[in-house]
């Protein structure tokens, strides 16, 4: 890997501000962020990256390589949640096996929105409708995790008093209502449609937007690591909880999967900062709508297990080391357009 | 008189309250960023931005033979999602 590359991710602020984070913590600084506030961070953040990539899907239209790229990024967050599935059933069982291999397919935006002001400080160019990529793969991920965990039941767990002959059925409604509604999947993509019908119709409002969506955006980042690198290294604690296999998995996962990325983005052609957002996209697990939507439809999967994999293992290694190893693999496999 | 006080995660809330207005109890308060430690750990409102976050805290009074209808209510969802309920002696102030 190129230490130049290594040098201008962690040298970037947002990664900054994540370490001063962990060391709060590590040190024992009594730095707290107010509760609301990363709520509120979370939020802008997402309302502003959809805009944003409305914007731009606007200006590129749903052309071949949109919807080839938007139905492949769909694929993987249906065969990672799969796979991660029969990987971790055996050890973790099947409720907690499948609210991990959720996480590990849905994606993480902070993660996406750290490799873009990557690729904008090694100035890579990349397209905006990858936000439409993000935001249809939170939900599918949701929707695999429930049903393969309650498949498992109903196969491995049969209670013959039950109302249904010892087969719970999946609460449909409510799957689809934690998938597609869950306010963060809900606002990304609403965000997303909107920048792309004022871009259309009033393009003037774009411009009226950009001091909230694009000037406070990258300050709002660093703000938003800096509670993050807080929260992670507080879910380090749990680390005793998960055991070394999933520690082993947490980081072995991201990997592998944003190798099967860069697999797809080269088969697909994608332009090198695009192929580095998929691979991204692929490797980051979520920890804001999934943990949501499992506690509600997989209650009881353990939230130490995928919180802590997911935020405190996954999302500190892709933000650290897997952007620029990601990169030095774009830079070379992925040819410059 | 008797006094019920529920500890459910905050994310549950609007279901434990839709139970206990179906129990036909005559009211309900609820305390919400209730922070601590529990059998699942520490519960704190560091998880707050992900919609998981700190518990809710709801009281009852309610007469005694209302206890019943209430944890029929109520019970699956403990059972369900987590969290304690527990049953007191009140006296009207």
């Amino acid at each position: 890997m190129q230490s130049t590359l290594v040098l201008q991710n962690l040298l970037s602020a947002p990664v900054l501000f994540f370490f001063l984070g962990i060391l709060a913590v590590v040190l024992g600084s009594d730095l707290e962020i107010p509760s609301p506030l990363p709520k509120l961070f979370s939020l802008y953040l997402l309302l502003a990256i959809g805009f944003k990539g409305g914007v731009e899907l606007s200006h590129s239209g749903l052309g071949s390589m949109v919807l080839l790229t938007i139905a492949a990024a769909i694929l993987m967050s249906l065969l990672v949640p799969i796979s991660s599935f029969y990987i971790l059933r055996p050890r973790l069982g099947a409720d907690n096996a499948a609210a991990v291999a959720a996480a590990y397919g849905s994606i993480s935006a902070v993660t996406f929105i750290t490799a873009q002001s990557f690729l904008n400080v090694v100035k890579v160019p990349y397209d905006g409708f990858m936000v439409a990529a993000l935001a249809l793969m939170e939900s599918p991920a949701i929707v695999v995790g429930v049903v393969m965990a309650k498949l498992a039941a109903s196969r491995l767990e049969p209670s013959p008093g039950g109302p249904s002959g010892g087969k719970e059925p999946i609460p449909w409604p409510e799957v689809l209502r934690e998938a597609f509604l869950n306010g963060s999947v809900f606002l990304l993509i609403g965000s997303l449609v909107i920048g792309g019908l004022v871009a259309y119709f009033s393009p003037s409002g774009v411009e009226r937007m950009e001091p909230f969506t694009e000037k406070l955006f990258y300050g709002v980042l660093c703000f938003f690591l800096l509670d993050m690198g807080l929260v992670a290294a507080q879910r380090l604690r749990d680390l005793r909880q998960t055991g070394p296999f999933l520690v082993a998995f947490a980081i072995a996962a991201p990997i592998v999967h944003a190798f099967i990325g860069l697999l797809i983005a080269r088969l697909l052609g994608l332009p090198q900062g695009d192929a580095l957002l998929f691979m991204v996209l692929s490797a980051s697990a979520s920890y804001i709508a999934v943990p949501a939507a499992m506690r509600m439809t997989v209650p009881h999967a353990n939230p130490s297990l995928y919180i802590t994999t997911a935020l405190g293992l996954t999302f500190p290694f892709n933000v650290v080391v897997g952007i620029p190893l990601y990169m030095a693999l774009v830079q070379r496999f992925i040819p410059v357009a | 008189m008797k006094r019920v006080d529920f500890f459910v995660s905050e994310r549950e809330i609007e279901r434990l309250c839709k139970a206990i207005r179906q129990a036909g109890a005559p009211g309900y308060s609820v305390m919400r960023h209730v922070t601590g430690w529990g059998v699942a750990g520490e519960i704190s409102e560091a998880m707050d931005f992900s919609g998981l976050g700190a518990n809710a805290h709801v009281v009852v009074f309610c007469d005694a033979d209302a206890i019943a209808a209430l944890q029929g209510v109520v019970r699956p969802l403990l059972e369900r999602f987590g969290g304690v309920g527990f049953v007191s002696e009140a006296e009207k102030f």
